[in-house]
């Protein structure tokens, strides 16, 4: 019995012992095998894919993954901001702006090796109109009445009201072509079953939840991948992220670091942390049918107090640009409506003298509404700081409120006096960015905004063709907003990349579009 | 009074039996909680990006305005043809989600119960044989300490010493990137499908990952053996029939562990059981440290997106998993002891 | 005269009883006096903590700037601030010790209604038995078996609108947790208790059961409770600062809460900033092994007193708890 007991006492110690050295051998031999394979790049993000569908998705991570497999017959960018052929290679309005017609390019092969003619842009657009599916993306083809083949290799969209900015309409998902009858007209197809496109990658795996392999596709009728695929991981916590960013477990990481975490980045070793003009906002929604918001003096005193620097260097280190108009600089027509109107910085000179002028007694009780998780964790620093910035000088009292996303996004006006929310374009124009909140039609905030002013402006300006005065029409819309406040913008974001410093080319990517092209990126 | 022992089958049927009516209170007050909290699944996919009125109307459609007594038929009817549907969020039939993120976490807590057991148990038997002294103390004094280590902290302080400082160990994920790419998956336990496949470099891929999530959710657990495997080699070492075997002369190492260890550890299998709870929990918190893509790691995905569907179904199924669970382990006392059936 | 006598000898038991159920705690010795006084010792702590946050803590919880001047931002711990300050430059020891207020208001709260309606119910339960016994014991052995903290976040989700995102809404959610746990424990207890002699004595005598069960069967169970009340603080503390981790906890400008300040501090830590993370997570270990100890200590002295006979007779569902198993010493 002694000697057994001794054994296995002995036995437990040498297999211990065992495991702890292989794992010490075994770090060192990996660090050599899987990790960099070469030629493939590994992307985090903290985004998530619902749908690869392009008919089925409305949010970024399946946007991020789809924008790799399909393509559009236009595309903006890398860079540039207009549209420009890509599946086509004319388009042009026919007379007037409801019809818009496209030559579509010879000799490009699908996936799967057929070829792409005119009956699979009909397919993609009809099928995105039956299905309505519940993302929503169907929305953005609101206006098109009809689409026809014209031939093998031509296409004509008729639409119900004249849009100059149909082209830009063609860039955005809802407009992605897929390969008539492999994907159904009237359901979507599940992200189980292969996915097809005429991208320069194809999809080889997709483990929900955790990663999508893509692999370079050989028939590719335009400039191949400068690397030989791409697998994306996807993170629920960026700080799981980060560690793996170090540790070299991926290359580089697109969406969404903390702020805090950006200036560690900063100042890693062999990270580098990659800029580039941004087209995303963030934005404090007041209700004009509520108290004490819907008088304008308050919304003008909130205007005045915004402190937008103080965001933008405390809570962001400066990866954020404080913002003077719904309109994301950098687009034509963008002018910094709030800053003429209210100055550049905070003033409780002014906030104080426009709430005096109305008879509005101070302190005004307020509470604002936030969403803890949707847009990053430091949505709750940004409203400390917005709180803080508001009761200066006792002007203002401030009850700070969150709700997780599945409930705040059904509530917002309906329930909220003044509330944070956050934008990304569909496309990139000004339209896209007065139309969502200052139409009375199309105002997704519920924050009973109508101005016939402004709803008379903005239907001018989706009729008008000449750019320089659709310009015109949207700088004057911007200011208007100033004047009326429903909304104050507060910052414009950069788009941030991180990588390892052997990753190259991701600068080429970042722009306005928002779009991570990662057939541009080499190792 | 006292209970005349009852026929083990008359026993399983009266668990059996009562094992419906406990899975349908689940069932009810899940479907209960989710619709009456606010929030839908359609807002939160399209929330902040549409007009309200198309909100409205797809929510329509897809049938989430019908009475609550309807929406609540069609529920239990699906249950009961196990038709779990397809969650909202991301249209995957549930019994996939079921199938490939529940095998993931049935890694996870497999692994994490052994390291729990394995070193609950020594450490009990440890601190009951040496009972009063320092290596008693010093035990229990580790039980109650690791179990008072929230497992999301102990988690994070394992992945910034081995993964980061020392660089020992990945700090996330079942696999490194490309070997997941190359995992062919047939039972979705990635230990498994590299060991069936031969390919040992990505077996130890794999292992390397589950090492911190197992051991940090392990470790918490094991505290809970340790006081119970102390406790009942105590009592064991006062049995009458340990006096006995001293009377006879055996050596008191003998006498320890051939007797009382053994007898000691028979209720620690009832105890796996009562502690399928407190791992379910657990591996939630460890699977969102670890970004583990196990079922509690889905469930918190599915709950922030109201998604009905996906949360139903998997609650149903942990609901079946416990009480399932719960049926063996009972069955399995009873079986041994006449005195707990009734 | 005689009635003022039999008076008199009434209330003498009630006082005597009390006694006998607390005496052992003076005679604890070895490592069940160690286990109980180092648990008093640190639980004291934080309840002092809590009650005297406002004289004890340097800061407010959410305070950010003294004197018009401005914290840093995540400053190393200095003489200014012994623990350091957060990324929104709130003092770290001010949350920590603020955060034992909430932690105590909300399991102190979770307790009491727990044990309002858990002991009650498991007394009338475990003595009127039959068909109500059944399905209540159906219902909390649902409740039991399922994992606590799946439970916990469902139901804080659903208060979280109806009654706000604060501390009476997380008590809700770990009462709803524990129910189950007391009743079963006080409803066994009866059970074996209800089967005593002296039980049946005074039923014979034609005593009415709410009085039979309010003098003997209430004191006898009761000594139980602060074991499993002690234990289960401990165990909601976790569950809190669980929910709290994951988001679900109380509104975060309300109340400063360690597991809340944990998830935060996640992104930090790997910046190299560890004391965001580090001080939360040391309080929360240092309270909950504060009334383990506590726990355990009473059980080691308390229960041998008691020698509770095992009735056989285990009740549907799974099998008995830990503290039961833990008979004797």
């Amino acid at each position: 019995m002694k000697e057994q007991g001794k054994w296995r006492v002995a036995a437990l110690l040498a297999f211990v012992l065992v495991v702890v050295a292989a794992i010490g051998a075994g770090a060192a031999r990996s660090a050599m095998s899987h990790k960099t394979a070469g030629g493939i790049i590994v992307d985090g993000t903290t985004d998530s894919v619902t749908n690869i569908d392009p008919a089925g998705n409305y949010d970024f991570g399946s946007g991020t993954l789809d924008y790799q497999i399909f393509q559009h017959l236009l595309e903006a960018g890398p860079g540039g901001l207009t549209p420009h052929p890509v599946l086509a290679t004319k388009c042009g309005f026919r007379g007037n702006l409801k019809t818009f017609a496209c030559t579509l390019r010879k000799g490009v092969k699908f996936h799967n090796g057929k070829s792409f003619t005119s009956a699979d842009v009909v397919w993609s657009f009809d099928r995105v109109v039956r299905i309505k599916d519940p993302s929503g993306i169907y929305t953005l083809l609101s206006n098109l009445k009809s689409v026809k083949a014209k031939g093998k290799y031509g296409v004509v969209f008729n639409l119900k009201a004249p849009q100059a900015t149909w082209p830009q309409i063609l860039t955005t998902g809802a407009a992605q072509i897929v390969p008539k009858r492999v994907y159904p007209l009237k359901k979507i197809k599940p992200n189980s079953s292969s996915q097809i496109g005429t991208g320069p990658y194809q999809l080889k795996k997709f483990s929900p939840g955790q990663q999508a392999v893509l692999q370079k596709f050989k028939g590719y009728w335009g400039k191949p991948a400068k690397n030989d695929g791409v697998i994306i991981r996807y993170y629920t916590k960026s700080s799981t992220m980060k560690l793996a960013l170090t540790r070299k477990d991926i290359d580089m990481a697109f969406r969404d670091f903390t702020p805090t975490e950006l200036v560690s980045l900063q100042k890693t070793k062999g990270i580098v942390v990659h800029k580039g003009s941004g087209a995303s906002i963030r934005y404090l929604v007041l209700n004009l049918k509520m108290a004490p918001t819907d008088k304008l003096a308050v919304r003008k005193a909130i205007a005045y107090l915004m402190p937008r620097q103080t965001i933008a260097k405390r809570v962001y280190h400066g990866l954020v640009k404080p913002l003077y108009s719904m309109v994301a600089a950098g687009l034509p027509g963008h002018i910094d409506a709030f800053k003429t109107t209210y100055g550049a910085s905070p003033s409780l000179a002014k906030a104080r003298a426009a709430l005096n002028a109305a008879g509005v007694r101070t302190p005004v009780n307020i509470t604002l509404w936030y969403t803890p998780s949707h847009y990053g964790d430091s949505s709750a620093d940004e409203f400390a700081e917005i709180k803080r910035g508001l009761e200066q000088g006792n002007l203002f009292n401030v009850t700070l409120k969150s709700a997780e996303w599945a409930q705040y996004s059904d509530a917002l006006g309906k329930q909220y006096g003044a509330f944070q929310l956050g934008w990304f374009p569909d496309y990139v124009d000004g339209e896209n960015y007065l139309l969502p909140f200052y139409d009375a039609k199309s105002n997704f905030t519920s924050n009973n905004y109508n101005s016939a002013k402004m709803n008379a402006l903005l239907a001018k300006e989706q009729a008008t063709k000449a750019l320089a005065k659709r310009i015109a029409f949207i700088k004057q819309a911007q200011t208007l907003a100033a004047k009326d406040a429903p909304i104050i913008p507060y910052w414009q974001a950069a788009m941030v990349a991180v990588s390892r410093n052997n990753v190259k080319n991701i600068g080429r990517t970042l722009d306005p579009t928002f779009i991570m092209r990662f057939w541009l990126i080499s190792k | 009074m006292a209970s005349q022992g009852t026929s083990l089958k008359s026993y399983l049927l009266t668990r059996l039996a009562l094992v419906l009516p406990m899975v349908w209170i689940l069932l009810t007050m899940v479907f209960l909680l989710m619709r009456v909290a606010p929030g839908d699944p359609i807002s939160s996919s399209l929330g902040g990006h549409v007009p309200p009125a198309v909100v409205q109307e797809i929510k329509h459609r897809l049938g989430y305005d019908k009475p609550l007594l309807t929406q609540y038929a069609n529920y239990l009817w699906d249950t009961v043809h196990l038709d779990f549907g397809t969650t909202i969020t991301d249209r995957r039939p549930v019994t996939d989600v079921i199938k490939v993120n529940g095998a993931a976490t049935l890694e996870l807590t497999a692994a994490a119960m052994f390291i729990a057991v394995a070193v609950g148990i020594f450490l009990g038997l440890v601190a009951g044989r040496f009972r009063d002294t320092a290596i008693d103390m010093g035990a229990r004094f580790f039980g109650i300490v690791i179990y008072a280590m929230p497992v999301f902290f102990l988690g994070f302080l394992a992945q910034l010493l081995f993964g980061s400082i020392l660089g020992w160990l990945p700090t996330s994920d079942q696999a490194s990137p490309i070997t997941e790419a190359l995992i062919v998956p047939k039972t979705n336990i990635y230990l498994v499908d590299t060991a069936l496949v031969g390919d040992w470099a990505a077996f130890w891929d794999v292992f390397k990952h589950l090492i911190l999530p197992a051991t940090t959710l392990g470790l918490v657990i094991s505290g809970i053996f340790i006081r119970l495997v102390r406790v009942n080699v105590i009592r064991t070492m006062k049995d009458d029939y340990i006096e006995a075997a001293r009377a006879r002369g055996i050596a008191e190492r003998n006498v320890v562990y051939r007797h009382a260890f053994r007898n000691a550890l028979v209720p620690v299998v009832t105890v796996i059981g009562l502690q399928m709870a407190l791992l379910l929990s657990g591996a939630v918190l460890t699977e969102e440290t670890f970004n583990w893509p196990g079922i509690g790691h889905s469930l918190i995905f599915y709950l922030d997106n109201r998604d009905y569907a996906a949360v139903q179904g998997i609650i149903v199924v942990f609901a079946l998993i416990v009480v399932g669970m719960s049926l063996i382990i009972d069955l399995v006392s009873a079986a041994i002891d006449p005195r707990i059936r009734y | 005269m005689a009635i003022a006598a039999a008076r008199e000898a009434r209330r003498k038991p009630r006082l005597s009883r009390l006694r006998r159920a607390v005496a052992p705690i003076g005679d604890a010795r070895g490592t069940a006096r160690l286990m109980l006084w180092t648990g008093t010792l640190l639980t004291g702590l934080f309840i002092f903590l809590a009650f005297f946050a406002p004289v004890v803590s340097p800061y407010n919880f959410d305070q950010f700037q003294a004197n018009g001047v401005r914290f840093d931002q995540l400053a190393h711990p200095s003489s200014e601030h012994l623990m350091g300050t957060t990324v929104q430059s709130t003092d770290v020891m001010s949350r920590v010790i603020y955060g034992a207020q909430t932690e105590l208001e909300v399991v102190f709260m979770a307790l009491i209604l727990g044990l309002a309606i858990g002991v009650p119910l498991g007394v009338i339960s475990g003595y009127f038995a039959g068909p109500l016994d059944r399905g209540l014991v159906l219902v909390m052995d649902s409740l039991f078996a399922f994992p606590y903290l799946l439970l916990a976040i469902v139901i804080a989700f659903l208060l979280s609108n109806t009654v706000g995102k604060g501390v009476f809404s997380a008590a809700i959610a770990i009462t709803v947790v524990y129910i189950p746990q007391y009743f079963r424990v006080v409803r066994n207890h009866v059970i074996s208790v209800r089967e005593e002699p002296y039980v049946e004595a005074a039923r014979a005598l034609g005593a009415r059961p709410f009085t039979i069960m309010r003098r003997y069967v209430f004191f006898n169970v009761v000594q139980n409770v602060p074991v499993i009340a002690t234990l289960n603080a401990a165990d909601a503390i976790l569950t809190l600062a669980a929910l709290g981790f994951l988001g679900y906890g109380l509104q975060p400008t309300d109340k400063a809460e360690w597991g809340y300040d944990v998830s935060r501090a996640l992104s930090d830590a790997s910046s190299g900033i560890w004391w965001t993370g580090l001080f939360p997570g040391l309080a929360i270990v240092l309270l909950v092994t504060g009334l383990t100890l506590l726990g355990e200590g009473l059980n080691e002295t308390i229960n041998p007193v008691l020698r509770r006979r095992r009735v056989e007779k285990v009740e549907l569902g799974t099998p008995t708890s830990i503290v039961e198993s833990e008979v004797g010493p």
